[in-house]
């Protein structure tokens, strides 16, 4: 596989690995959240609706009570006796005992004249015949008015009740102090916005209201008015301009005055905005784990299959290579013996020419000459170019021959500097210095002795030459070092500093007939020979290779066991 | 080498006129075959004292031949001539006669220093066979004279 198909299946990986995760993953957060938030914002809606109906009920059964208050006097005191100041100023400290919300106590005869008074205003004398609440009051029997401010320039709201006396009305009067009432009605409070206020029926504002707008005012903002009944109404209004609200709203006071509680949404549903944070941490944590495992998974994978791979054909590589080498072997050494037959007719007719030309110079019948030379020239080339055919095909034959060596014990510290001791000579003349390294105990390998001689000499021979190539005649340095392998074999390392060997040429390097050398010189097989040798007397040969640092050899070989 | 006949046995013409003609030049006595069989009946027509004998021939080939060679005519010396790829050939012959082996190409100067070394050998066996028959017939006269 090239290196793009390696990026595609990564690529497909990848994406699936972040996808396919990501998708349940973001649902499930999704899904939640909205769950989530809904429930939320019913739960606020429930307890916005609950505290409404608990204030509504809180602010009637006050109104109540007050109106109980002076219908429990009317009921239980005379005309004649409540207009004595006396008993006035008492009655008027014993409801202040009940409740201190109210301000003053004021009675009326039935044509309005206000006849008696305790408070800290002088009012009596004045008519009330015509005014709209004296009217109301004797029509229905008890009245509460919308708050206003009336003489006094004082925010109150009063409640009159009507009692009978002979026949004739007459009316209780009392004022309800507004900073009281106000602060009954504002006690609620929800969140950092939460807030409560009444609203009369003209939508004018009945108390203050914490985020702006006094009594007596109509807030900057109308709300649409709810729909008639008792029911508590929700709705989400947005004033222009302003924030979003949340509203629950009802009606008091036979829908006259309108309660109204809100909350800032954002404020209502603090707890959802607070989740965010958590949630949308979880998915950058999630997501980042996703995409994190993906990334380390998918290059584990694709890591593991370019090993796969790589090793696959290697292995295959092995194969093809381990069985052409032995029908090569086959094939050449057929060969190499049928052209053994016309070398040998060459050779004796060479020497048949040989024969005659000596003959013919001492019959006089050819001059020595120049001539003669360059026929005596030609016929010395033809004689080294049959040597140069012979030596090949004995190389061939040699490699073709897979014969069974004599197996034996060997001592690669007794045998390893024997055979570099047959090169020193050579390598001496071209200052090349041989470093041996060998190990403190002695290892025996199974070989057959003459043919590892063979695969040594073959690898010093080819690492001399590799440095003279870089080198000349300056030299340069083989390593070779004897080492006991962890695997049960045991390695023998030929390292040389010369010029190395190109990576196209040296995965062939085993291969027969193939030489980087002029041609003459080298029948490329010396290498595929020696991997032969080593491959029968299972063991293994390696190579690596930097151009220009050397190259570096290693044959191992199993470790024998000496037979008890 | 006034005495040395020669025998070439190959399944290459040309070699062996070649080499005839060479061994000739060189006042040795040659004689050649083509075949194992050839090689044979030239054996029984005519005294020779070494065989250069191709290992791989068609027909009867060289072991074949070295054997059929050495039960009729024990004294003559064999020298084997092998393609490389048949050394196991040679040593075979070795061990069933042969006096040595060549490999191919062979310098002709070679053969011919291979087959009178061989020649000397041969020559050597027959002394000694000679002075021991001559021993043996000096040992005794009246010996000589039964049989006589």
């Amino acid at each position: 596989m090239d290196k793009n198909a390696y990026t595609s299946v990564r690529r497909f990986i990848l994406i699936t690995m972040i996808l396919v995760p990501s998708i349940p993953f973001l649902m499930v957060i999704g899904i939640g959240y909205h769950y989530f938030s809904l429930s939320i914002e019913n739960s606020t809606i429930a307890s916005m609706k609950r505290i409404v109906a608990d204030h509504r009920q809180m602010i009637s059964s006050f109104l109540s009570e007050r109106k109980n208050d002076l219908e429990m006097i009317v009921n239980t005191v005379s005309f004649d006796e409540i207009t004595q100041p006396e008993r006035l100023s008492s009655l008027f400290v014993q409801l202040q005992k009940t409740s201190s919300a109210f301000s003053d106590l004021g009675i009326f005869d039935k044509n309005g004249l206000h006849v008696a008074y305790h408070g800290p205003y002088n009012l009596t004398g004045k008519i009330y015949r015509d005014a709209p609440w004296f009217q109301e009051t004797l029509k229905n029997g008890v009245y509460i008015s919308n708050v206003f401010l009336g003489f006094r320039n004082v925010p109150h709201f009063i409640i009159a009740v009507a009692g009978r006396r002979n026949g004739d009305s007459w009316v209780i009067r009392a004022t309800v102090d507004s900073q009281q009432f106000n602060t009954l009605v504002r006690q609620v409070r929800i969140g950092k916005t939460g807030e409560a206020y009444l609203l009369n029926s003209q939508g004018v504002l009945q108390t203050d209201r914490r985020s702006g707008g006094t009594l007596m005012e109509k807030p900057p903002e109308p709300i649409p008015t709810p729909p008639e009944g008792d029911d508590v109404h929700t709705m989400i209004h947005s004033p222009e301009g302003g924030e979003i609200f949340l509203y629950a709203t009802a009606w008091l006071k036979d829908r006259q005055w309108l309660l109204v509680v809100r909350q800032e949404k954002a404020d209502a549903f603090s707890a959802l905005r607070k989740s965010w944070l958590p949630v949308a941490l979880t998915s950058l944590i999630g997501g980042a784990c996703i995409v994190w495992a993906a990334f380390t998974l998918t290059g584990a994978i694709v890591r593991k299959m370019e090993k796969t791979d790589t090793e696959k054909v290697l292995l295959s590589q092995q194969l093809v290579g381990a069985s052409r080498l032995a029908e090569l072997g086959e094939m050449s050494a057929g060969f190499a013996h049928e052209i053994n037959n016309p070398l040998q007719v060459i050779s004796a007719e060479l020497s048949l020419i040989r024969t005659l030309q000596t003959e013919m110079v001492e019959t006089g019948q050819l001059s020595r000459g120049e001539s003669y030379e360059e026929i005596t020239d030609s016929m010395d080339q033809i004689k080294t170019q049959i040597d140069r055919c012979s030596k090949i095909t004995r190389s061939i034959l040699k490699f073709g021959r897979q014969e069974d060596g004599c197996d034996a014990l060997v001592a690669l510290d007794k045998v390893v500097p024997e055979i570099i001791d047959m090169v020193k000579k050579k390598a001496e003349v071209h200052s090349i210095r041989i470093d041996c390294r060998l190990p403190e105990k002695t290892i025996r390998v199974t070989a057959d002795p003459s043919r590892l001689q063979q695969v040594l000499l073959n690898l010093l021979n080819n690492a001399m030459d590799a440095i003279l190539d870089k080198n000349g005649s300056a030299g340069g340095l083989i390593h070779v070092s004897v080492s006991n392998g962890s695997d049960g074999m045991a390695a023998i390392e030929v390292r040389d500093s010369g010029s190395g060997i190109q990576p196209e040429n040296l995965e062939k390097i085993f291969t027969p007939f193939f030489t980087t050398k002029p041609v003459g010189k080298g029948t490329g097989l010396g290498l595929s020979v020696c991997y032969g040798i080593i491959e029968q007397m299972g063991g293994k040969m390696a190579v690596s290779s930097k151009v220009g640092t050397g190259t570096e050899f290693t044959v191992k070989l199993p470790i024998g066991r000496l037979k008890v | 080498m006034d005495n040395l006949k020669l025998m070439i046995v190959d399944d290459e013409e040309r070699f062996l006129a070649t080499t005839e003609k060479l061994l000739r030049k060189k006042n040795v006595d040659v004689v050649t075959a083509s075949s194992g069989a050839e090689a044979l009946e030239k054996l029984r027509a005519q005294a020779v004292h070494v065989v250069i004998l191709d290992v791989k021939m068609p027909g009867m080939d060289g072991v074949a031949t070295l054997k059929e060679i050495k039960r009729q005519f024990p004294l003559v010396e064999v020298i084997m001539l092998t393609g490389h790829a048949t050394v196991e050939s040679a040593v075979e012959g070795l061990q069933t006669g042969a006096v040595d082996y060549l490999m191919k190409p062979a310098d002709p100067d070679l053969i011919l220093q291979k087959a009178t070394d061989a020649y000397h050998r041969r020559m050597g066996v027959e002394e000694k066979i000679r002075v021991a028959r001559m021993r043996w017939l000096m040992k005794s006269p009246r010996e000589m004279l039964k049989n006589a």
